[in-house]
């Protein structure tokens, strides 16, 4: 599903941050992707969320590669794959609702869709009941499973994920990587950079290691498809 | 989890692709046009001090060239009636018979741009001439009549290039056998074409150049908007929007603004109209003309009101794109 085949970026200030980095990623597959800071975790993301091109290498999602993909073809691409934001990047001016709406929004569903679409990604996230709220109303974690659900909520076969726990507390952690076990088992590709190691060591799943741009380790997928 | 939902309630259970219909995306691509529209205008009333000010400014930079062609048209106007009054004195050969002389009239007045021919014979000149200048005693003493016998002719009202025109008739009739010669006094007619001509060309590049100011404002505007904005915009940008998605609250900013600049130059102008027409009545009365000043009309509050919009969809798209372009993959 998601193929990295000698891929290199190299930022117009010469920093190197990914240095021919090749692993891939099954269909159904949950990895998670670690390493310290400035690994090259969050420039591998955006190359999939193509903010950034690779310098080199392909890329390839689905068996298409990235690195020629037009610019006008940006947008289709990128409603094919959810997106778990660190900082979950709602919109405050805007409901819950209107929230987790916008990629169907985009996407163009048609208003009497979104609303039972909307509500199914909401009740997935066990925030059915705060689709009136604004979001700096909602706890940290509440925030975290809105972002989730708005990831979600145009059913993509791949989720990204860059530290949706990075501020929360153990148990709160622990229920969002749960969400996202969920969301493995009915056949979504998963991807999660974290630097929590603590936490995904307790479970079972392939764990892809950067450490200063390079490859250092690819744990093995204990828990496959 | 507090409440644990079945895998039925998950939104991806059978994450296939389902195909949107075209009716339902037009249905979405309405609605959601409809609620653009709402919120620009409720973010023109969020800030009214704002966007009063640049509405005025857009305002002024539309008003101040239409009043100036508003202005040449009146003085085109007063030209062209002038003009009609430009009478042709086409001067008959001596010795032309009178059989001659109705064939010339009706020559004359078969052209198309003549108005009307008034004949006066040689012996009705004289007569004329004697009874106002004076010397008839002195006429008398003359063996012959030396006057020659004139057409008046009158060209029809011209439009603008009237001067061209006249000059065409002129040679048109000069042509004529029995015709000695042609006088016209056109050369105050060509100063007054020339100089409307210049007129023209300045308000042009007047107009020219406060179309470009407004273009710069409303742009300025927009990105302020923008800027504010910019957030959102990265977000939405990521989730998959396109470019048009992005564009089109913004879109629908300059236009409202474009076009409440348009309606407010219509009003300051018909304003001034009316104001300055009074005064212009009372001129014409001392003048005993029937002048009337010729105003804005429902076509040119419409054209104001289309300009302003078209200046601001232009404004807003290239601060909108010139920002899209700096967030694309590098």
């Amino acid at each position: 599903m998601i193929c990295f085949d000698n891929v290199s970026k190299r930022y117009p200030t010469g920093l190197e941050a990914l240095k021919r980095i090749s692993f891939e990623v099954a269909a159904g597959e949950m990895a998670f992707l670690t390493g310290p800071s400035g690994a090259g975790k969050s420039t591998l993301l955006k190359l999939l969320m193509l903010m950034e091109r690779p310098s080199s290498g392909a890329l390839l999602i689905n068996g298409k590669n990235l690195t020629r993909l037009s610019r006008s073809a940006i947008p289709r691409y990128r409603r094919q794959i959810g997106v778990v934001f660190q900082n979950h990047q709602l919109l405050s001016d805007r409901t819950v609702f209107e929230n987790v709406a916008l990629p169907l929004q985009i996407s163009g569903y048609p208003p009497s869709e979104t609303g039972r679409r909307v509500r199914a990604a909401l009740d997935g996230v066990g925030l059915l009941d705060k689709e009136s709220h604004y979001p700096l109303t909602l706890s940290g974690g509440q925030q975290q499973r809105v972002g989730i659900a708005r990831a979600v909520v145009h059913k993509p076969k791949i989720l990204l994920a860059d530290e949706p726990t990075g501020n929360l507390d153990p148990v709160l952690s622990a229920e969002i990587m749960a969400l996202f076990r969920r969301f493995q088992n009915v056949g979504v590709t998963v991807l999660i950079a974290t630097h929590d190691l603590s936490l995904i060591h307790t479970l079972d799943h392939r764990i892809i290691c950067l450490a200063d741009g390079m490859l250092i380790s690819d744990g093995g997928s204990a828990s496959g498809a | 989890m507090a409440r644990n939902p079945g895998l039925t309630d998950l939104p991806m259970r059978g994450a296939k692709d389902k195909k949107i219909s075209l009716a339902d995306r037009w249905k979405s691509y309405i609605a959601y046009h409809r609620i653009t529209l709402r919120n620009a205008f409720k973010k023109l009333l969020v800030e009214p001090v704002q966007t009063l000010l640049t509405v005025t400014v857009i305002a002024i930079a539309l008003a101040l060239p239409s009043a100036m062609f508003l202005m040449l048209k009146n003085v085109e106007q007063l030209g062209s009636g002038v003009q009609a009054s430009a009478q042709l004195s086409v001067f008959i050969k001596k010795g032309v018979t009178s059989q001659q002389i109705k064939q010339v009239q009706k020559q004359i007045s078969d052209l198309p741009k003549v108005f009307s021919v008034d004949y006066i014979s040689a012996d009705q000149a004289l007569q004329e001439f004697k009874a106002l200048s004076g010397f008839g005693q002195a006429l008398t003493y003359l063996d012959d009549n030396p006057l020659p016998a004139v057409f008046l002719v009158q060209p029809i009202r011209l439009g603008t290039s009237s001067s061209n025109q006249v000059e065409q008739l002129v040679t048109t009739i000069t042509s004529f056998n029995a015709v000695d010669e042609v006088l016209v006094d056109m050369l105050w007619l060509q100063r007054l074409s020339v100089m409307t001509d210049i007129s023209q060309k300045l308000v042009l590049a007047m107009g020219v150049s406060l179309i470009i100011g407004v273009l710069l404002v409303i742009g300025n505007t927009i990105r302020l908007g923008i800027h504010s904005r910019k957030e959102e915009i990265v977000v939405v940008k990521l989730i998959g929007a396109t470019d048009a998605y992005v564009r089109l609250p913004f879109l629908y900013s300059g236009f409202l603004l474009g076009l409440l600049g348009g309606l407010m130059a219509s009003i300051l102008l018909v304003g001034s109209l009316l104001w300055i027409g009074q005064s212009v009545s009372v001129l014409a009365a001392l003048y005993q003309s029937k002048f009337d000043l010729t105003g804005l009309g429902f076509s040119g509050v419409l054209g104001l009101c289309a300009l302003g919009s078209v200046i601001g969809l232009c404004g807003a798209w290239m601060a909108v794109m010139q920002h899209l372009r700096t967030i694309e993959p590098r």
